[in-house]
C-alpha cells in the first residue's frame, strides 16, 4: 500500500524491463543451435547432441565434432538437451525436418529409453545415426539398416579394474584402501566398482577399507575423504575414484592434511586437471575415454556410412555395437598424453573407423 | 503475541513460554545427542583432527545459511545461493593466479569477487520489491543467470587456481585451524552484530513478523528487503570464494547441491520458513547438525544407500521438535 502512488511508474519501468528480458530470452534460446554453413549442399549435415557443453567431456566431445566436420567441410550442428529428455528429442525431430534427412546424428541420449524414439526419427527421415553410452538392451542397429548405424559404449569393468591395479602398483602391492563410487544405479558406477573387487581379490594383501557413494561430485567426494582422514587416518594407503572430479576433491582432502602426493588416488575420465594432477605427482592414474575421438568419429562413422565408405548391413554385428578403447595415463605416459592430446589439437585419422573397436557390447 | 485464545486455561501463558523455550533449544540438542551417538560408535570422532575437519566442512554451508538466513527471517526465500556461488567462483579462478590466463589480483581479486555476489544480489532485490515479481521467482532467475554467466565465461571447462594466497584460505593453519574457518567464523560474528545489534536487523524480523504492520509503522521495508538481498550477495560471494579455495579451481558445477543443504542448514536449526523467528546462531547449529551427521553416518559404517534416507529423517525429526504449533494456525 505504501507503494500506492509509484505504482503507476512502476508499470512503465516494468513494461521495457519486460521487453528487454524477451529479447534476453531469444537471445539466449539460440546457442541451443549452433549452426556453421559448410559449402556443398549435398554434403550430409552433421549433429552431435549432448547433455550440456558446462562439462569437459561434453566440451571435448564438440570440439572433436567440430574438426572432423571441419575436416570434410560439412555443416556441423550442436544438440544441447540440458538433461531434458523431451528436448533433447525434439531438437533432433526439429534438425530432421530442418535437413530433410540427409544428416548424420552422433548422439548420447539423455536417458537410456530416449534412443528408441531419436532412431525411429531418423530413420523415418532417412538421416543416418550413432548412439553412444546409453540405449535400451533390445535396441539393435541391425534391427534398423540402414539408418542406425552403430552403437559404442565403454565397458567399466576392465578399467575399474586397470586402475585399481594402478594404485595397488603405486603402493607397492599392500595397505589399506578407500573407494568413492558413482550414483549407485548408473551401469558406468556398477561396472568401474565391479573392476575394482576383481582387482582387491586378486591382491589379497590389499584391503578395502570402506567403499562410499560420492554420486560423482567432488563437493561429496571431499567430505567422505574427510571424514575417512578422521576414521581411518594413516591406515589409509590409497584412494580408488569413479570419476575424476571425486579423485581430484580427494587429492585436496589430503591437500589440507598435508598429505597431497604421498596417498595415490585414482580416477576414471580423464579430464584435463586429473592429467595435471599425475603430472604434479598427486594422482596415480586416470582413464581417458577420448571424447574428442567419440564427438569426432562417431560422426566419421556415420559419415562414411552415408557416403558409401561402407555398407552398415554388411558389417559384422561387432561393427555395430562394439565397446570403444580407453587410454589408461599414468605416471609413464602422462607427459606425452598432455602434449598429443591437450597442449595441441589432437590429431586423429578420421579414415581410421574401427581402430578401436575392442569387442561386440556384451549384455546381462 | 497476546493470542492466548479464550479456551486457553488460566495457567496456560506460563507454561507456553517454558515450552517454547524448551522448543527453541531442540536443535541443541539434537546436535548434542547426535554427537553423544557417534562418539560412542567411533570414539575418533572426539579428535581435534576431526573437529577441525567438520568446522572445515561447516565453514562453506555456515556462510551460504547465515546469509539465507537474512532472506528467509523476512519470510522470502533466495534460490540464488548456487547461481551467485558458481559465478564468484568462477570469476575469482579467472582474476586470481590460475592456470588458464595471466592474472593476477589476489586478494583484490576476491574483493572484486564479494562486490559482484552484493551487486547480484542488488538485481535481485531490486527486481523482487521495484517489480514486485515474488522473491521465489526473481532468485530461480538469477540462479540460472549465474550459472549460465559462469558457463559462458568458461566453456565447460575448469580453470585451476594457483594462487597461495587464494589457496591457503583451505590449505594454511593458524591456531590448527585452517583460515577459511576464521574467516567464516568472523562472517558469523559480522551476522549476528548486523542482526541483533542494527536497526536493520530488527527490522528482518518486524518484516518477518508481519509485513502489513512493519509498512504501517514507518519501516523502509522497501529498502530493508533489497539491503537484505544484496547483504545475501556478498554472503554467497564468500561461500564461493571458499569453495574454489577448497577444491582449488573454478568451474560452472561447482554450486551443484548447495542450495539444498543452505536451506536445510537453515530450517533445521530452526529458522521459520514463514519468517520473523529465527537467526544467525540457530543456522549455526543447524549447519552442525547436517554437517556432523553426514561425518558421522561415514564414521559409522552406515551403507552409502542409507544414508540419504537418515538425512531426510533428520529434517523432519529436527524441524517437528523445534516448531512451535500453538501457532501455527494453517499450515501450507
Amino acid at each position: 500500500m505504501a507503494n500506492h502512488v509509484s505504482r503507476g511508474g512502476g508499470l512503465v519501468h516494468r513494461r521495457t524491463l519486460l521487453k528487454g528480458a524477451a529479447a534476453l530470452g531469444a537471445a539466449g534460446a539460440l546457442p541451443a543451435i549452433i549452426a556453421r554453413r559448410g559449402n556443398a549442399a549435398e554434403v550430409p549435415t552433421l549433429v552431435n547432441s549432448i547433455r550440456s557443453l558446462s562439462n569437459p567431456y561434453h566440451a571435448t566431445w564438440n570440439k572433436g565434432g567440430e574438426a572432423f566436420a571441419k575436416s570434410v567441410g560439412a555443416e556441423y550442428v550442436t544438440l544441447v538437451t540440458e538433461g531434458n529428455s523431451e528436448k533433447g528429442i525434439a531438437d533432433i525431430k526439429a534438425i530432421l525436418a530442418k535437413t530433410g534427412g540427409n544428416c548424420v546424428v552422433n548422439v548420447d541420449p539423455n536417458d537410456s529409453p530416449d534412443a528408441r524414439p531419436i532412431v525411429e526419427a531418423c530413420q523415418a527421415a532417412g538421416a543416418s545415426v550413432l548412439t553412444q553410452w546409453n540405449k535400451p538392451e533390445d535396441l539393435h542397429p541391425w534391427d534398423h539398416d540402414p539408418n542406425y548405424v552403430a552403437h559404442i559404449s565403454f565397458s567399466g569393468v576392465p578399467y575399474g579394474k586397470q586402475m585399481a591395479e594402478t594404485l595397488i602398483k603405486a603402493m607397492g602391492g599392500k595397505g589399506g584402501i578407500v573407494a568413492l563410487g558413482g550414483i549407485e544405479s548408473n551401469v558406468p558406477a556398477i561396472e568401474r566398482k565391479a573392476g575394482l573387487m576383481q582387482a582387491l581379490e586378486a591382491n589379497p594383501d590389499v584391503k578395502l577399507l570402506d567403499f562410499q557413494v560420492a554420486n560423482w561430485s567432488a563437493t561429496e567426494g571431499l567430505e567422505k575423504t574427510n571424514a575417512w582422514l578422521t576414521q581411518y587416518g594413516d591406515e589409509i594407503g590409497g584412494i580408488w575414484a569413479a570419476n575424476d572430479d571425486m579423485a581430484l576433491a580427494a587429492v585436496e582432502a589430503l591437500r589440507a592434511d598435508g598429505r597431497a602426493g604421498k596417498v595415490p588416488v585414482t580416477g576414471v575420465d580423464g579430464i584435463q586437471l586429473a592429467i595435471e594432477a599425475i603430472l604434479a605427482g598427486e594422482m596415480a592414474g586416470t582413464v581417458s575415454w577420448d571424447p574428442y575421438w567419440q564427438g569426432g568419429m562417431g560422426l566419421a562413422i556415420g559419415y562414411q556410412a552415408r557416403t558409401g565408405g561402407f555398407d552398415p548391413a554388411k558389417e559384422p554385428k561387432e561393427h555395430r555395437e562394439f565397446y570403444g578403447t580407453g587410454v589408461a595415463v599414468t605416471s609413464e605416459n602422462a607427459q606425452s598424453f598432455y602434449d598429443a592430446n591437450i597442449k595441441a589439437e589432437p590429431q586423429l585419422d578420421w579414415k581410421d573407423i574401427w581402430g578401436r573397436v575392442s569387442g561386440q557390447i556384451q549384455y546381462g | 503475541m497476546s493470542a492466548a485464545s479464550p479456551l486457553d486455561a488460566p495457567d496456560a501463558p506460563p507454561k507456553r513460554t517454558r515450552r517454547l523455550r524448551l522448543a527453541a533449544w531442540a536443535p541443541v540438542i539434537v546436535l548434542m545427542v547426535l554427537c553423544a551417538i557417534i562418539a560412542v560408535v567411533n570414539p575418533n570422532f572426539l579428535t581435534f583432527g576431526n573437529f577441525v575437519r567438520i568446522t572445515q566442512t561447516a565453514a562453506i554451508p555456515l556462510v551460504l545459511g547465515i546469509g539465507a538466513t537474512f532472506i528467509i527471517l523476512m519470510g522470502s526465500i533466495d534460490l540464488s545461493v548456487e547461481g551467485i556461488l558458481t559465478c564468484s567462483a568462477v570469476v575469482l579462478s579467472m582474476l586470481v593466479l590460475n592456470g588458464a590466463n595471466s592474472n593476477d589480483l589476489g586478494i583484490l581479486g576476491a574483493l572484486i569477487v564479494l562486490a559482484i555476489g552484493g551487486l547480484i544480489g542488488l538485481v535481485n532485490g531490486l527486481i523482487h520489491v521495484r517489480l514486485r515479481i515474488p522473491s521465489f521467482m526473481t532468485t530461480l532467475g538469477t540462479w540460472f543467470i549465474g550459472v549460465g554467466v559462469a558457463n559462458a565465461l568458461l566453456g565447460g571447462m575448469a580453470i585451476r587456481i594457483t594462487d597461495p594466497v587464494i589457496r591457503g584460505l583451505a590449505v594454511e593453519r593458524f591456531l590448527g585451524f585452517p583460515w577459511g574457518v576464521w574467516i567464516a567464523a568472523l562472517a558469523l560474528i559480522v551476522a549476528v552484530v548486523i542482526q541483533n545489534h542494527t536497526r536493520f536487523g530488527r527490522y528482518l524480523f518486524a518484516i518477518g513478523g508481519g509485513e502489513d504492520l512493519a509498512v504501517l509503522s514507518g519501516i523502509p521495508v522497501a529498502r530493508v528487503r533489497i539491503t537484505a538481498f544484496a547483504l545475501a550477495g556478498v554472503f554467497y560471494a564468500l561461500g564461493g570464494i571458499l569453495v574454489a579455495a577448497q577444491l582449488g579451481l573454478g568451474n560452472a558445477q561447482i554450486g551443484t547441491g548447495r542450495l539444498f543443504t543452505t536451506v536445510t542448514a537453515v530450517v533445521v536449526g530452526g529458522t521459520s520458513l514463514m519468517g520473523g523467528e529465527g537467526g544467525v546462531l540457530r543456522t549455526l547449529v543447524g549447519v552442525l547438525i547436517v554437517v556432523v551427521l553426514s561425518n558421522g553416518m561415514v564414521l559409522m559404517g552406515v551403507p552409502s544407500s542409507v544414508q540419504i534416507g537418515v538425512q531426510g529423517l533428520m529434517i523432519i525429526a529436527a524441524v517437528a521438535s523445534s516448531i512451535d504449533r500453538s501457532k501455527l494456525r494453517v499450515v501450507k
